[in-house]
């Protein structure tokens, strides 16, 4: 089987990394060899963050070339379309969060957020399996909007990509959270998987 | 929560580590007694890992002053039989030299391993160094493993040969191999059980008698040689080699994991002859020589300097010499900057004229750059070093007359972004502690400065060069960034904190107590977020006769917001009546909290973003911000 290939994209702070994390404990937890390659640098400063998670046999090096991502967990518009025009592959699965966070440049006036439109033109140049929807919204009724990572665990599944299934993802999930926030990222996956099918057919 | 992968005894188990984290428990499979560490990306991890393990795998952690300290504690267990690690990135291995060299002299007791975190496209860095160099240059063996798994497995390694040898090793990684995540399979925790006991027969002159060094020097290379023969056979070096190839590739160390999969996806696993080289140096001769004669050209990937390339030249001079040598130095790879797939795609496709099977995305690139901002970085929301700047550039303004009246020489830490628009105020930055020596250069000659440094960084290497100040009555202007945590590369206490890195209290060491002590003329401690008295501080300063310091001493925002949790500070909000639309808290002091509103032509606050500090309210000419009803 080839190795199934995801890229991650967001913003310091995002929980993009606790995200690749869950999903890579939930290869393991599966049986499967992962490799997980990130670039943050100062993420913690508001930069941009992606991940490179490869599930499966035959995979040394933790970087994906560009074209070979199977499918796009994008946190942030503007993050999204930007990794996802360089790693998704033709026809791969692009799950993105229309939340935008707009960098320093966009909040001090210098230039303009492009529009949802113009970005989404462009990845549409890459794939026509797009499926966009504020995450964060969703998260923010899950109870905390830092469970934004866990909404799009949830699309991420219900897309029935992933070479495993759903209950390994939630028994890592109980496993890695602590009991108190466990419930509320339950609701969070949830509502992550209904907002895939929900959007699914926009 | 269970306790962390790297303490559980459970041998055969699969878990999911950072390379930086499978560094650390193949140290405590080895049974290391004592690890200390000085931080600084891609390495920061090793000691994080190590201050929350060390009390349950019952070894001594430290965050140590600087690298060379780290180096010298490592040493003295060392003696004491007490295997020892020691953790840095590249460029702390350049503080750490001056101990290096007299302890690969004077040889090991116990194993000491140390670890230097290269950093290939200086992701995090103020240079590309390759440190196998100062490995050569001091007779050190170095061991460069390609996964995590073999971070770990030769980390364990890397002990038992720094015992047999009684050389310390250098495992060296790179920033993607520190920093990737993936499964590997646990040993069993079964390091020595050592009593800690100085060798006095080994290293005593009062029982040995004294010693010149030099005596140790053919010692040294002796030792270095049986590394050699060892590394002939090492398991971790393989050779695939099925004869009748005509290209063969040397992989070293993590690059070997882009020269596997660049074979693999070309389909040429079995048409190109490899060898994976976990020991760069000494490099084995004989194991590459069987390489080297069976084929008629070879490529040589490593990260950052031709350092084994230039070696197989050199080799192939003698055993093959009508063999072409490529890689860095041939200009096959280039011959900056990180490796990636993609280089080795190309390489091999140009070597052996196949065609390339990635798909060129370059085109949609270009398309998205030219639409997306680069979302450059900026000081976080609530950064007391913003406040800091935005009152140092009013009082420089003030009494210089001029924002030029002063070279800014900034230093390494967050207060680095000092540079970024809109605050844009800092001319130079080096390496750790510069900011306090290149001033007193500029002031000898009579171009006034400021040294714009941080609590962190002045504890690492600030000292001696504001004492030297004092010394030779060079009259700096020394503003400490005092957010009191070591902030940019994950908050780990400095020497103010009053908290080991065990989490154990101690004593305080205050940087004013330091400064006055140091004889500084002018010394003071002021809180940034009241913007007026930073300023007037600043101006006193400036105005002051001799050596002034002003310390700016604030809790890092971040910090303070993870210390208050699960609390949410108070934010702020604008008062869209009241905000005129002048863009002064934009344009001059750049909170990421405070966004502009260009439909609107008002600025409002992110209350999800503002850590309620206040600062701006101070910044608004017209008194538009305030503290939000939720108070």
């Amino acid at each position: 089987m080839a190795a199934f290939r995801l890229v991650i994209s967001g913003v310091g702070g995002q929980g993009t990394l606790l995200a690749s994390r869950l999903l890579a404990q939930s290869a393991i937890e599966a049986g499967l060899p992962v490799k997980i390659g990130e670039t943050y640098g100062m993420a913690q400063r508001g930069g941009p963050v992606m991940g490179h998670i490869q599930i499966g046999e035959g995979v040394d090096s933790p970087q994906m070339r560009p074209a070979e991502a199977d499918a796009l967990l994008g946190f942030e518009l503007g993050e999204a379309v930007r990794r996802g025009v360089t790693y998704l592959r033709k026809g791969g699965l692009a799950l993105v969060n229309t939340r935008k966070l707009p960098p320093v440049e966009v909040i001090s006036g210098m230039v303009e957020y492009p529009s949802q439109e113009s970005l989404m033109k462009l990845l549409r140049q890459v794939t026509d399996v797009v499926v966009a929807f504020d995450a964060t919204a969703l998260a923010e009724e899950a109870g905390d909007p830092i469970t934004t990572n866990v909404v799009m665990l949830g699309a991420l599944t219900a897309s029935g990509v992933l070479p495993f299934g759903e209950e390994t993802v939630v028994k890592v999930l109980r496993e890695s959270l602590r009991p108190a926030y466990f419930e509320m990222n339950r609701k969070a996956l949830e509502l992550g998987k209904e907002g895939y099918e929900k959007s699914l057919g926009k | 929560m269970s306790s962390h992968p790297v303490v559980i005894d459970e041998p055969g188990k699969r878990v999911l580590l950072m390379g930086n984290e499978a560094i650390v428990r193949g140290a405590v499979e080895a049974g290391v007694d004592v690890a200390t560490a000085y931080p600084g990306t891609p390495s920061s991890e090793i000691g994080a890992t190590f201050a929350r393990v060390a009390e349950a795998a019952g070894l001594y952690f430290e965050w140590s002053a600087n690298e060379k300290v780290a180096f010298e504690v490592a040493y003295g267990a060392s003696m004491c039989n007490q295997r020892s690690m020691v953790a840095m990135k590249h460029v702390g291995l350049n503080v750490a030299l001056d101990v290096l060299n007299p302890v690969s002299l004077r040889g090991v007791k116990a194993g000491l391993v140390f670890v230097s975190t290269d950093d290939p496209s200086q992701h995090s860095s103020r240079t590309e160094q390759d440190n196998r160099w100062l490995a050569k240059q001091n007779c050190v063996p170095v061991l460069e493993p390609s996964s995590p798994q073999e971070a770990k497995d030769l980390t364990r390694v890397g002990f038992e040969l720094s015992e047999r040898l009684g050389l310390p090793v250098m495992l060296r990684t790179v920033t993607r191999l520190s920093h990737m995540r993936s499964d590997v399979s646990l040993g069993a925790i079964e390091g020595p059980d050592r009593e800690a006991a100085f060798d006095w027969e080994g290293f005593s002159y009062r029982v040995a008698g004294f010693e010149k060094l030099f005596r140790r020097h053919k010692e040294r290379h002796e030792k270095l040689d049986r590394a050699q023969e060892e590394f002939e056979d090492f398991e971790y070096n393989e050779l695939k080699l099925n004869g009748g190839e005509s290209l063969g590739v040397i992989g070293v160390g993590f690059s070997f994991s882009y020269v596997i999969d660049a074979l693999r996806k070309a389909g040429l696993e079995d048409d190109v002859a490899y060898l994976k080289m976990i020991t760069p140096h000494p490099l084995p001769e004989k194991l590459v020589s069987k390489l080297l004669t069976c084929v008629d050209s070879v490529l040589v990937v490593e990260e950052v300097d031709p350092f084994v390339e230039l070696h197989v030249k050199a080799l192939a001079k003698d055993v093959a010499p009508g063999l072409e040598v490529m890689g860095r130095m041939s200009g096959h790879l280039p011959r900056e900057g990180e490796l990636s797939p993609m280089l080795l795609d190309g390489a091999l496709s140009g070597i052996l004229g196949t065609s390339l099977e990635t798909e060129d995305r370059r085109d949609l690139e270009e398309e998205s750059k030219s639409l997306l901002f680069d979302r450059m970085l900026t000081l976080c929301a609530g950064c007391p070093h913003r406040a800091t700047l935005y009152a140092l550039k009013k009082a420089v303004e003030a009494v210089k007359g001029d924002l030029k009246g002063v070279v800014v020489n900034g230093d390494i830490g967050c207060y680095g972004l000092a540079h970024a628009p809109p605050l844009n105020f800092e001319d130079t930055y080096f390496c750790m502690g510069a900011s306090i020596g290149v001033s007193q250069g500029m002031a000898k000659v009579g171009v006034d400065t400021i040294a714009w440094i941080g609590d962190g960084t002045f504890f690492h290497a600030g000292i001696p060069g504001l004492i030297n100040a004092v010394t030779n009555r060079t009259p700096i202007k020394v503003v400490v960034a005092d957010n009191e945590i070591v902030a940019m590369t994950g908050f780990q206490p400095t020497p103010q904190t009053g908290r080991t890195a065990m989490g154990k209290p101690t004593k305080r060491i205050m940087i004013e107590d330091i400064a006055r002590a140091a004889g500084v003329d002018h010394v003071e401690v002021v809180d940034p977020n009241d913007l007026e008295a930073a300023e007037a501080a600043f101006r006193r300063m400036l105005e002051a006769e001799g050596v002034a310091m002003v310390i700016a001493r604030r809790l890092c925002a971040t910090e303070a917001l993870r210390a208050m949790r699960p609390e949410k500070p108070v934010p702020y909000l604008v008062d869209a009546d009241a905000c005129t639309g002048c863009k002064i808290c934009q344009s001059q002091f750049g909170c990421p909290a405070l966004i502009w509103d260009d439909g609107a032509g008002r600025a409002w606050v992110d209350s999800t973003l503002c850590t309620g500090c206040g600062a701006c309210v101070q910044v608004c000419p017209v008194g538009a911000i305030r503290l939000s009803e939720a108070s």
